[in-house]
Parts: C-alpha cells; structure tokens; sequence
C-alpha cells in the first residue's frame, strides 16, 4: 500500500515554517493514512538516530598558539617596556629614602665632586620641613584626583553591567567574569600610565631633593 | 545567547595580543569544529585539517569580525566554505568529478567514499562509527544538509542562503537524504 502525497506531506512536516493550518491538515492525513504515518515514523527514526552523536576528543594540536606568538611579539616587547617602568617609583623612592636618611649633601669643591652624610647645617631642617609640607599637599591632591577618578570608572563599571545583566535573560557569571577580565586589562594599562605618571613624578622629587640638598649646602659653604 | 559577550570580550583580547584570550576562543570552539569536520569529512585527519584551516581563517579575519552576528554562526560560516574547498581538492585529487547536483537518483552515489573505514576505528565512540558510516553514503552535498539541519539546527532559509540554493531545494535535499538514510537504519534494525 503506498500513498501519492508521501512525499510533498514528509518534506512539508519536515519544513519549520509550517503554518498552524498546514500542520493540522497534515496531522489529519497522517491519521488517516498509515503509509505516510510509518514512513514519517522511520524518517523520525533515522533523524534521532543521528543525533545521538557523541563528541569526540579532539586530538592534541598547538591551536596556532606559535603562530600567535610569532606575530604577537611585538606586543610583548612592548609588555616588557612596562615592566621597567614598573620598578620606577620603587627605585625613585629608594632614591629619597636614602636622601633623606642620610641628609645627603652633594658638595663640587675644588678637588671635584664629594658626598657626605649628615647634616651639615642647621638650616637644613626648617627647609626640609617646607619641602615636606609642599610634597604632602601636592600627594594628597594627586591622591584624591586618582581617588574620583576611580570611582567614576566603578560608577560606570557598575552600571554597564547593571544593564548587561539585564539584557541577558539569564544571568551568567561567566560572562560576568569575562567582562571583568576585560576591564581588569583595561585598568592594567591605565595603571602603567599611572605608574608612569608616578615614575615621572617620583623622578622630579628626586631631582628637587638633591637641588634642595645642593642648595642647602651652598648656604652652608656661605 | 549567554556567551555572546564573552566571545567578544576575547576576541577583543586576542586582538591586543593576548595569547590566553586566543586560546580561550580556541578551546571553546575547536571540538565543534572537529566533530563538524569528522561527520562532513568522514575520517579524523581530514577533519584535523579541517578544524586547523578555519582557525587559521578565524586567526587571519578576526579584525573583520563586527560582532554583528554571533561568532559561533560566524566561525561555522568559516568552516562550512572551507568543507566545502576540501572537498573539492579531495576530489580533484582523487580523481572524481566534482559532484553537483545529483539528487533525485538514490543510488547513484552509494559507493562515493570506500576505504575509509579504518579511519573509522579511531573514533571511540561505537555510535559515532555508525552514523559515521551512515553519513558517508550521502554525496557530499545531502551530507552538508543533514549537518546544518540537524547538528546545528539551521533553519531551511538559513541552509538556502548559506549554500546559495532556493529554499524548497535546500528541503528536497533534506528530504531524499533523510530517505536514503531510512534505508540503512531499516537494515541496521534488521540486523540488531
Ligand atoms: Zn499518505
């Protein structure tokens, strides 16, 4: 027993643009008809049956990582650039720990160039004081001016993923996280600026303590 | 939908030079990728090399990526032309013609792929070697169908625009695939 329709009634149950209508009239003929019902019921069959695939382990392979590297190395020079700039300020703050420490006094006499330690005026003290004051403003203004600008950065931080979250309709951490990461990169570089910022200004007070240090020890020489 | 913006904050990553974030886009997509290649392809090294050629044409166009379609139809837009490519040098290097349309006729391409089940062995999963097997009397053309229809789950106007074929050509491949299909598992359940 076959059926003039079973093709053009499978290939339209199959279609996923059937209309409510075509799909009742369908439904209708298969009841009525066993042939197209047991033909649909092996095509059926053979579409589960194929479905059942297990995913494989893909075999070890380099996901192009060495051709990644190789082209990226530009990038990571630029990367290790940053990371000496990273010990800057440390540096640069050792170098006025020990400035200050020690009261150095960088002398030119005639027989050249001579360093000592310790304070060799009076003065030193009272100039010292101003000079720290100065710093002590000028680093709690540089503090403040970073700490608004953090929190305008979390401000909109938050609220980008405020509506992130409410754009997706389920609530993912994963994405959560992965949008993080991208703002943590993004704080990395502002942070190397930053830091450069640091350094560049670190760099500066050195240079103002051993002026000071000269200057003291002129009026000193005087 | 979850994973949209994920996808796109490594990208964006990649892009930078990070090797982790490139990695990581990797690692999300590449068994996709090699299960796609096994079941279009019909052994493992072909398939390897498939899955390394569209990464490699991931790698070369993720600047032309716009985020204006998800990367996942994106990056399996990739491999489905490169499928397509290998297919066709396989051929020609084998010596077959490249096959165009030739549906209608069930039988006229039953022994297209032969030899190739000791790439079979490889697969670890026994189910996997007979869909596999099954998959593989397809001509290449009904096989991609039954791939975009049901293991990515393609609309028939998504198939038709992505292989530049009408619509109800795109359904009537479906259908007499699916018909020659029918056929082995009506075997396989005699045999069982
Ligand atoms: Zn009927």
């Amino acid at each position: 027993m076959s059926c003039p329709k079973t093709p053009h009634i499978l290939q339209e149950y199959l279609a996923d643009d059937l209309t409510p209508l075509a799909k009742e009239e369908i439904d209708k003929h298969l009841l009525q008809c066993e042939h197209c019902a047991s033909e649909l019921e092996v095509l059926m069959l053979t579409q589960s049956q194929l479905a059942n695939w297990q995913a494989e382990r893909v075999p070890h392979w380099d996901r192009g990582m060495e051709l990644f590297r190789r082209e990226h190395r530009v990038g990571k020079q630029s990367s290790s650039w940053f990371s000496a700039w990273q010990w800057m300020p440390t540096a640069a703050s050792f170098a006025m720990l020990c400035l200050l420490i020690f009261n150095t006094s960088v002398e030119v006499g005639d027989g050249g160039f001579s360093v000592s330690f310790g304070s060799p005026v009076s003065d030193m003290d009272a100039a010292l004081a101003a000079f720290e004051q100065e710093q002590r403003t000028e680093i709690d203004s540089m503090i403040a001016r970073f700490e608004s600008r953090q929190d305008t950065n979390n401000l909109q931080l938050m609220q980008a993923v405020m509506s992130q979250t409410q754009q997706a309709t389920v609530e993912n951490l994963d994405q959560i996280y992965a949008y993080f990461e991208e703002q943590r990169r993004q704080d990395m570089q502002l942070m190397s600026q930053g830091y450069q910022q640091l350094a560049d200004s670190d760099y500066a007070t050195v240079q103002s303590l051993q002026e000071l240090a000269q200057f003291v020890s002129f009026q000193g020489a005087r | 939908m979850s994973l949209i913006d994920e996808d796109e904050a490594l990208i964006a990553a990649a892009l930078n030079g990070s090797a982790f974030a490139w990695e990581k886009l990797v690692k999300r997509y590449e068994s996709k990728i090699y299960n796609h290649g096994l079941r279009l392809m019909g052994n493992s090294s072909d398939a390897m090399d498939l899955m390394q050629e569209v990464f490699l044409g991931v790698y070369r166009n993720l600047h032309r990526f716009r985020g204006d379609a998800r990367f996942s139809s994106w990056i399996f837009r990739i491999a489905h032309n490169k499928a397509v490519d290998l297919n066709r040098k396989k051929r020609l290097l084998a010596g077959y013609p490249v096959d165009s349309d030739n549906e209608g006729d069930v039988f006229d391409s039953f022994a297209d792929e032969e030899g190739e089940e000791p790439e079979l062995e490889l697969l670890q999963s026994e189910q996997n070697r007979n869909i596999m097997a099954m998959l593989n009397i397809l001509p290449f053309e009904q096989r991609l169908i039954v791939e975009l229809k049901v293991f990515q789950s393609l609309t028939f106007e998504e198939i038709a625009e992505m292989q530049d074929i009408s619509e109800n050509t795109a359904k009537t491949r479906f259908y007499t695939a699916l018909r020659k299909l029918k056929s082995v598992t009506e075997e396989y359940h005699v045999l069982s």
